[in-house]
């Protein structure tokens, strides 16, 4: 449980953390709030030759959510900090709520949301209701910037789709659409410090008439190699009025298109049948949201 | 120091509750301290951070204890190749299995480990070198250097499959059949019994393989001293006695050159009942190198070498009388041993007695194994050998009171045992307030309104349990006093009380204390305790078996004699009244008659000690015992070894659930529990202990699980996967403590520490059944298996 050796690095702004990322490439490891990277580490997972320290870069801490204008969340903003803002609270109740579901009140208070994302485990609690929020990451290197939606973000299991020299530094997120909105659940065996064997987002926008829906998504997580984005469940409901039987049906495709795989937390049957509960439970209760009730 | 808070609120007195206004006669009586709810005297040491664990600690000179394990469950020892990590810079010294053959064990009879493997592995982690270097990298760089040459042999990872393919490997090559242990006890004519019977049901049930989930893993730092040969080993142990005499029989030196200390403790609940290779590899790498060295085990290693609760496979059959009156118990139960044998014998026959309390039963059965398997032991674990056994019994009764059409709290009163009561296998019982728990936890849940008539997905349940307070015998044939204790008085430091004795977290230290101040009439304050440390202390044969308030409470009161009858002797001739109408109570002496001749403790003390210097008082306990020669019939008796005790704890629990039928996930949302401790020493204690209890054993019925693959490989050895509930998935409690005073006791004390782990699963799986019409046999109850049950149930229905 001994770390290897390794360069230590600990730039002040990005500009000296993408030089540095620029000469050390995939050799460096970026460290923020480290409760996976230290793991990972400690296991002798990974062995890397550098970890880049991005704790003293201000920039990389800063969340920016103004009226109208969706939100820009710095990388090394910590998951505590999304789980008590309180504008993101209200602009984003999903992803406040998830982050507030994430190991225990000390790992939240180091780990960050970057970090929840770029760990790539399926089972990660943010990247699920990010991608239902239609997030985009930005990706910066010393040639500039890209964007990319997080689900194209996240390829695999402990895959991104970074190139050499490229960090995610800050998440992009929509204003919320009128008549809309996003809600978060999971399951797993218990309340705190858990890793869920199923969790799920869905946002949900209505028609003027408050009725119809216009646009739905519904993002699953632990259930395949990375957040998946339902196909047929907007296919089934966009432009319906939600009825019961729509919402087994809808419920049953989302289960249908779920991968999940047997592990030490639950097996795939299991699984399978969560998403059908947690899909059936979830479009109900944003949908209620939705029309304000 | 508060001297003001002197009241306590249970106001206790042997004769009776709530004696405000006495007279002063009684005052001896009359407890101020015992009966007391206050903090545990570690705990803002703790609460601080600044407690002091055998991990926290360093001395000059220190080296880093690691030890090589194997990737095996079961393999031959070919060659193990050090040169390697000899030959790497910084490190000390490498230990293999040879250099201490001699196997320990906490069972004498049935010693079977040795420190390192000699020629075989018998579970996957088991130590085949361990290593000191001069700091940890360097440690685990060299075992990584260590060559080790397998050779696998067949995994057998259950216990039936173990006895099958017994022909075709053993585990040990003295043990036929892969049989660790096996028994029978017979008493009465069971067959004839069950031939009358008007209700008998037979079922089987499973119990899992849940650990401990203390949070401090093994550690141990050893410092031997060449010059002297002593040596100091300061461990994290629950029986530093235990450990002093296996240390003494692997490093083959005396018991007098060995010190055991016990800095502070993270917890033990059985799994630090038994030494570990942790001290032996520290105190034998000291003692290579001549330097300090600490072994602190990776959770991933307390996992590797747990010694968990016995996964039991038992069929149970009772039989009642056609008014409900249990005739007959028939209990055959096969236990997975794991790879070494521990307390083995002693848990396999406590489930045998299991079945004499706490209900009347006049012909019981038992036919029990235990099994060797390729995983880590079993062994010591919170409610030892009772909480199997109390699970299939107490859900049986609830099956028989169902086909009789009664409520399961008739046929439970009916059957509860009283005060007095000799069990057929001749436990006895000096004292109960069984059938109070019963009641109170019963009225208080609203257990008989509620049942049967909650919701679809709603459901109550209640079990009762008991468990012993100590026991009778010694692990090694000896028939000394099981504890000693040794106070001290005088002006420097006012009380001071000396037992080798181990806090671990169960507040021992803080009820000692208090026992202490109620019988030499001072306050909890005013006392200090030197424990766990056998050089200091005096002897005390550890913490397990809930032994450790009523003992170490009859050799306080037996020490505190001396010194209150010298301490009367002194005031006597300064008051001008007889000693033996003196009274000492909250820090004065007085006369009981003229209440007015008095004065302070502290005076008397100053008087006795200018003249003859400091005051000591040596008490000592041995417990009653029920096996030997009978004096009248001159017959030996039967029974009664192993599951005697002094007295017993009695408890009732009511679980109230909500099953959610979609995902198969259970809610605890209620506990009500009454509980039988003879008098609450230190009431806030009490309730900590119970609450815990409850939560602990949530944890085993729900949740937790060992999980090995098919190579005996663990899939969870971490607190990620490895699952225990936390404060979220903690229940509203409402613990009571019944009105109870045994005579026969130390201030009237009994157990509470693992009496309370006994009901929760027979509760909970009663709640279950009650809330969705599904009874499980098998423990744990997963979501999985919940919505898999409800399906089933779905379809025969359907």
């Amino acid at each position: 449980m001994v770390m290897n050796h390794f360069e230590y690095f600990a730039p002040r702004t990005p500009a000296e953390t993408l030089e540095l990322l620029g000469r050390f490439g995939s050799k460096a490891k970026i460290l923020a709030g480290g409760t996976d990277l230290m793991i990972l580490m400690k296991n002798r997972a990974i062995q890397p030759e550098c970890v880049i320290d991005i704790n003293q870069v201000q920039d990389f801490r800063t969340i920016m959510c103004e009226p109208g204008q969706g939100a820009v969340i710095g990388t090394n903003v910590k998951l505590a900090e999304i789980q008590f803002s309180e504008a993101l609270q209200a602009k984003y109740p999903a992803l406040s709520y998830a982050a507030g579901e994430v190991g225990s009140a000390q790992v939240r208070h180091m780990a960050s949301l970057g970090g929840n994302t770029c760990n790539a485990s399926p089972a990660a609690e943010t990247p699920t209701p990010l991608a239902a929020l239609g997030t985009k990451v930005v990706l910066s290197s010393q040639s500039g910037d890209r964007e990319l939606p997080l689900e194209q973000f996240i390829t695999g299991v402990r895959q991104l789709g970074l190139n050499e020299g490229e960090m995610l530094t800050r998440f992009i997120l929509p204003e919320p659409a009128p008549r809309s909105a996003c809600r978060y659940a999971y399951m797993g065996r218990r309340d705190a410090m858990e890793i869920d064997s199923v969790n799920m987002a869905v946002n949900l926008e209505l028609q003027p008439d408050g009725e119809t829906i216009r646009n739905i998504k519904l993002v699953m997580g632990s259930v395949y190699p990375r957040p998946l984005v339902s196909q047929e469940v907007p296919a089934l409901l966009n432009g319906q009025r939600l009825i019961d039987e729509l919402i087994e049906t809808a419920a049953a495709a989302a289960q249908g298109e779920a991968k999940p795989i047997d592990d030490i937390r639950a097996t795939a049957e299991y699984r399978r049948e969560i998403v059908k509960v947690l899909a059936r439970r979830l479009i109900q209760e944003t949908y209620a949201a939705a029309k304000g009730v | 120091m508060s001297q003001k808070d002197t009241g306590s609120k249970w106001n206790l007195t042997p004769q009776g509750w709530n004696l405000e206004g006495v007279p002063a006669y009684q005052d001896q009586t009359r407890y101020t301290q015992v009966g007391r709810s206050v903090p545990r005297v570690d705990a803002p040491a703790k609460v601080k951070g600044e407690a002091v664990y055998t991990g926290d600690m360093t001395l000059p000179g220190m080296a880093y204890g690691k030890i090589k394990r194997s990737p095996y469950a079961h393999a031959i020892l070919k060659k193990i190749d050090i040169s390697k990590a000899q030959e790497l810079p910084g490190v000390l010294a490498v230990l293999t299995g040879a250099e201490a053959p001699n196997r320990w064990g906490i069972v004498p009879q049935t010693a079977n480990e040795t420190v390192l493997a000699l020629d075989k592995v018998r579970f996957y982690g088991e130590g085949v070198a361990a290593v000191a270097a001069i700091d940890e990298e360097t440690a685990e760089e060299a075992l990584d250097l260590i060559e080790v040459e397998y050779e696998p042999l067949p995994v057998l990872l259950d216990p039936f499959e173990s006895m099958e393919r017994a022909h075709e490997v053993l585990i040990h090559e003295d043990s036929p059949g892969n049989i660790m242990h096996q028994g029978e006890q017979v008493y009465g004519d069971v067959d004839k019994a069950f031939s009358e019977c008007a209700y008998v049901l037979e079922r089987e049930f499973h119990t899992n393989y849940p650990q401990h989930g203390f949070l401090e893993p093994h550690t141990a730092l050893a410092s031997y001293d060449p010059q002297s040969g002593q040596m100091h080993v300061w461990s994290s142990t629950q029986v530093p006695h235990y450990l002093h005499r296996q240390l003494s029989i692997v490093l083959e030196i005396p018991m007098n050159k060995i010190r055991v200390t016990l800095p502070t403790i993270g917890g033990g609940f059985g799994g630090k009942g038994e030494a570990s290779s942790a001290e032996f590899a520290a105190c034998l790498l000291s003692r290579k190198i001549g330097r300090p060295v600490r072994v602190t085990y990776e959770r991933s290693e307390v996992f590797y070498t747990n010694k968990g609760r016995h996964p039991a496979h038992m069929k149970l059959k009772m039989g009642l009388d056609q008014d409900g009156y249990i005739k007959a118990v028939d209990f055959d139960n096969t236990m997975d041993k794991g790879a070494y044998s521990g307390w083995g014998v002693v848990v396999l026959f406590y489930t045998a007695s299991m079945m004499h309390l706490p209900y009347k039963v006049p012909n019981v059965r038992f036919r029990g194994r235990s099994v060797y398997t390729n995983k880590p032991s079993t062994g010591a674990m919170r409610g030892l050998g009772g909480v199997q056994p109390r699970f299939a019994m107490e859900c049986l009764l609830d099956e028989l009171a169902e086909m009789m059409g009664v409520s399961p709290y008739e046929l439970k009163m009916k059957n509860a045992i009283e005060s007095g009561h000799t069990a057929v296998n001749n436990m006895f019982v000096p004292h109960s307030e069984y059938k109070k728990c019963l009641q109170t936890a019963v009225e208080k849940s609203g257990y008989l309104e509620k049942r049967g008539r909650l919701p679809f997905g709603k459901g109550i349940g209640m079990a009762g349990g008991y468990y012993i307070s100590g026991t009778a015998y010694t692990l090694y044939q000896n028939y000394k006093p099981h504890t000693s204790v040794m106070i001290r008085v005088d002006t420097e430091a006012g009380v001071t009380l000396f037992c080798a004795a181990a806090d671990i977290g169960q507040g021992s230290n803080t009820v000692m204390a208090q026992m202490a101040a109620e019988e030499l009439g001072v306050f909890y304050e005013d006392v200090h305790v030197q424990a766990g440390d056998t050089e200091i202390g005096a002897f005390d044969l550890g913490s397990f078996a809930s032994r450790l308030t009523y003992a170490s409470g009859a050799a306080i009161k037996m020490a505190c004699v001396e010194i209150n009858q010298k301490l009367k002797e002194t005031a006597a001739g300064m008051l001008g009244v007889r000693a033996d109408q003196l009274v000492i109570k909250k820090r004065e002496i007085y006369s009981m008659y003229e209440t007015k001749k008095r004065l302070p403790w502290e005076k008397a003390v100053e008087a006795y000690t200018s003249i003859n210097g400091s005051l000591v008082g040596l008490g000592n306990f041995s417990p009653p015992r029920r096996k030997g020669i009978d004096m009248i019939s001159g017959n030996r008796v039967q029974g009664a070894n192993i599951g005697h005790s002094p007295t017993y704890g009695f408890s009732c629990q009511v679980h109230e659930v909500e099953v959610d039928v979609e995902t198969g996930r259970i809610y605890v949302k209620k506990v009500t529990e009454a509980g039988d401790c003879g008098t609450p020493v230190n009431p806030m204690s009490v309730e900590g202990q119970v609450e815990g209890s409850i939560l602990f054993n949530i944890g085993g019925c729900l949740y937790e699980d060992q999980k090995l693959d098919a190579s005996g490989k663990h899939l969870n050895p971490n607190f990620h996967d490895y699952k225990m509930p936390t404060m979220m998935e903690m229940p509203e409690m409402d613990t009571n403590i019944v009105e109870s005073y045994d005579p026969t006791a130390p201030f009237g004390v009994k157990e509470t520490g693992e009496g309370a782990v006994q009901p929760t699963f027979p509760a909970l799986v009663n709640a279950i059944y009650d809330a969705i019409g599904v009874r499980f046999y098998s423990l744990p109850i997963t979501p999985e298996m919940i919505l898999k049950a409800l399906k089933e149930k779905k379809e025969k229905e359907g």
